[in-house]
């Protein structure tokens, strides 16, 4: 049943609670920054990305335990100490304690990417999405990779799709901005004009055949 | 006529000629939540306030609220077929409607889409809805009046052209029908009127459209419709968009009237966008800035200056209150707004006055100047209010049945009369002429020796006896504008030959 998979699909697209997103801006700012100071964002990075990786996935019930509401404040923290503290490095353990201490441990994987993101920015990297309704080959990508280059003040990333239904050419999209250069918008475009054209067309045709003052 | 197909082929094929693809930018957002015409969508980072999105199916909406992570948008449209995570468009544009001639004539919705079945609107030329109203220099004082055709309010309450004069009462009362009298006057004359149906059922906007097509007022009017059925949004927009209309006309040096019917429900859909978009609610759950939603689409009235035309938008905003509570929130603050007020009563309206005018309270603030001279003069409408009050006080006074002197007798036998004579049946305007020959016959007590059930029958007479046989007189006030003693001895002498020949024949 295509029909119902269509939403299904959608709801997934959709993203995170903006309002979270917020909060998580907060801490993965904090997180860089404090990084920064103390060494590389890098390594913090790494090491925050084996933390979600190695341990909160690979063992599920530990990471109900820091998200779970029945365990207090005190012990989550009790509990990063020991189990954190040995192997991880200062910086994290401590981000960890502030996170438990405020209770925003449930966050963890949105400032891990929030925090990615920002970082890439901060390095003057972007994400560019580059929709095709075939897929490209090497050489195209970097053609469109140079020209952005050259046009944009950032290094870009180019994250590829495709999407049959645009029919051909390409859509870009950087952050919310759209340069959309499809054959169906193109197409749509034609459409509304050919109409708006064809409509005065013929309103001027009735006119010539009516009495002015008619009209 | 036929099209020629190869003609309109010929067209297109240029078209496809000529067809330059340019690479679309706009910024884009997704819908995280849609509510009852609202939706929040995410991203849109440099969207503007007021400005128009489009949604992945076509569908227009205007932005609302701008948050920190999201942005509030009322959708213009079916709202049912946008779900979460569809994408959304910014157009750059401001919301505009077609104005013009074309629509002349037509029933359209708040967009500008014509709804009454008879073909596209070809207009040439768009104006955004909303639009800053002309400033302090851009003005002149309102002196020209608009004839509404209904005694009671001409003599009263006058209206000038570019004035605001608000029409209220409870339900039923006749507040359309002073409206659509007032457009049936401007038959024949240079007003070009708009009727903006705000929050109607859909079976009394027919029924408007159907009277004025019956008087043959549809010729100068646009009837803009967003009924009870439609959204919100509609609802909300509705009346800018007519103000958009008349304004395109007012620019161009000529007089317009817009009729809001009525603002009391365009609040309504105001408070239920606020409340959506979670903005906080106040006195009567009316959002904060619902005054100013009033204030600025009634401030575009005007009687713009000679360098810009000269042109003119009269507005008769409309008001439906509850039990007569002029009091409440929106009332009042309408009530502050505009240049006046005429007052309907329910009791009135059942004991048979029609138009149920409650004089005492209603008024014009800047009409009276705008009133022709003949109608001022002290005889005909210049002293009627107050005699009309004094008459309402011998009256309560009257029923504790004491005996009544000769004169006080008389004063009130006059008042009856006067009030049998300020009657008038709907959808039937009057000449200006006509209603300063009929209430100076009043004033004069042509009508004493009539019982006052067969007021309103002499008047007719008078006024067909007048217009028969009396012309020049009548054409004497239609071009001087004014009651001179030679005119007035003229009507006094017609008055008594009329007098002499109902007495004759009975």
């Amino acid at each position: 049943m295509a029909a119902s998979d269509t939403p299904i699909e959608k709801v997934k697209s959709v993203l995170d609670d903006p309002s979270a997103r917020a909060i998580t801006r907060v801490y993965a700012d904090g997180f860089l920054s404090a990084a920064r100071s103390m060494g590389s964002s890098e390594d913090a990075l790494d090491e925050f990305q084996s933390f979600i990786d190695d341990v909160m996935k690979r063992y599920p019930e530990f990471a109900r335990i820091l998200n779970s509401s029945i365990v207090s404040r005190d012990d989550k923290i009790d509990l990063i100490q020991k189990v954190v503290g040995p192997f991880g490095s200062k910086l994290f353990t401590n981000f960890l304690c502030v996170l438990a201490k405020h209770e925003r441990l449930g966050l963890l994987p949105l400032i891990l990417k929030e925090s990615r993101s920002r970082h890439e920015i901060q390095q003057g990297i972007r994400h560019v999405k580059v929709t095709s309704s075939e897929p490209l080959n090497e050489n195209a990508v970097e053609r469109i990779r140079s020209s952005m280059k050259q046009k944009m003040p950032f290094e870009p990333v180019i994250d590829l799709q495709t999407d049959p239904e645009i029919l051909g050419g390409l859509v870009i999209q950087v952050g919310d901005t759209v340069y959309d250069g499809s054959l169906a918008t193109r197409l749509k475009k034609l459409r509304e004009r050919i109409g708006e054209r064809t409509l005065n067309e013929i309103q001027s045709g009735r006119n010539r055949f009516s009495h002015i003052e008619a009209n | 006529m036929k099209f020629k197909a190869d003609e309109i082929a010929s067209v297109i094929s240029k078209q496809i000629e000529e067809f330059q693809g340019q690479v679309e930018t706009s910024e884009v957002g997704r819908v995280l939540e849609v509510g009852d015409g609202i939706a929040r969508c995410y991203g849109l980072s440099s969207a503007m306030s007021g400005e128009m999105v489009e949604f992945s199916n076509g569908v227009r909406g205007l932005v609302f609220n701008l948050e920190e992570d999201s942005v509030g948008v009322i959708i213009l449209g079916d709202y049912l077929e946008i779900t979460e995570g569809d994408e959304v468009r910014t157009t750059g544009a401001l919301l505009s409607v077609p104005v013009g001639d074309a629509l002349i004539g037509r029933v359209v919705d708040p967009l500008g889409n014509p709804i009454d079945g008879a073909g596209p609107i070809v207009a040439s030329e768009t104006r955004p809805v909303e639009t800053a109203a002309p400033g302090v220099a851009a003005r002149q004082p309102v002196t020209e009046p608009l004839q509404t055709g209904i005694k009671a309010v001409d003599a009263m309450t006058p209206i000038g052209r570019g004035q605001r004069e608000l029409i209220i009462g409870d339900r039923k009362t006749g507040k359309t029908t002073i409206a659509l009298d007032t457009i049936l006057n401007q038959k024949g004359g240079d007003v070009i009127c708009v009727y903006v149906a705000c929050g109607q059922r859909d079976a009394s906007v027919a029924g408007v459209v159907e009277v004025l097509k019956e008087y043959g007022a549809m010729d100068y009017t646009i009837v803009v419709s967003a009924s009870a059925s439609d959204p919100a949004p509609l609802q909300y927009v509705a009346p800018y968009t007519g103000a958009a209309m008349a304004e395109h006309f007012m620019y161009q040096g000529k007089h317009t009237l817009v009729v809001y019917d009525d603002l009391s429900k365009q609040a309504q859909a105001y408070r239920q966008l606020s409340l959506l978009m979670r903005r906080p609610p106040g006195r009567e759950a009316y959002p904060g800035d619902v005054f100013y939603c009033h204030s600025r689409l009634l401030e575009r009235s005007a009687k713009l200056n000679d360098e810009l035309g000269g042109g003119s938008m009269t507005a008769l905003p409309i008001i439906e209150t509850l039990e007569g509570e002029v009091s409440a929130y929106i009332p009042t603050n309408v009530i502050s707004i505009t240049d006046g007020q005429i007052y309907l009563e329910p009791d009135l309206f059942f004991a048979g006055v029609r138009p149920a005018i409650n004089v005492g309270i209603s008024v014009s603030r800047v009409g009276g100047n705008a009133q022709i001279k003949a109608m001022k003069d002290k005889k005909v409408a210049g002293g009627i209010k107050l005699d009309l009050a004094a008459f309402r006080e011998l009256e309560a006074f009257a029923q504790l049945g004491t005996e009544l002197d000769k004169a006080t007798q008389a004063q009130l036998d006059r008042g009856y009369r006067m009030v049998e004579l300020l009657k008038q049946p709907q959808y039937q305007p009057l000449h200006v002429a006509d209603q300063v020959i009929s209430i100076f016959a009043g004033t004069n007590g042509v009508f004493d020796s009539v019982a006052p059930s067969e007021v309103a029958e002499q008047e007719q007479r008078l006024l067909q006896f007048i217009r028969e046989e009396k012309s020049e007189i009548r054409n004497t006030i239609i071009e001087t504008k004014a009651l001179s003693d030679d005119t007035k001895d003229a009507l006094l002498a017609a008055y008594k030959e009329f007098k002499d020949r109902i007495e004759a024949t009975a």
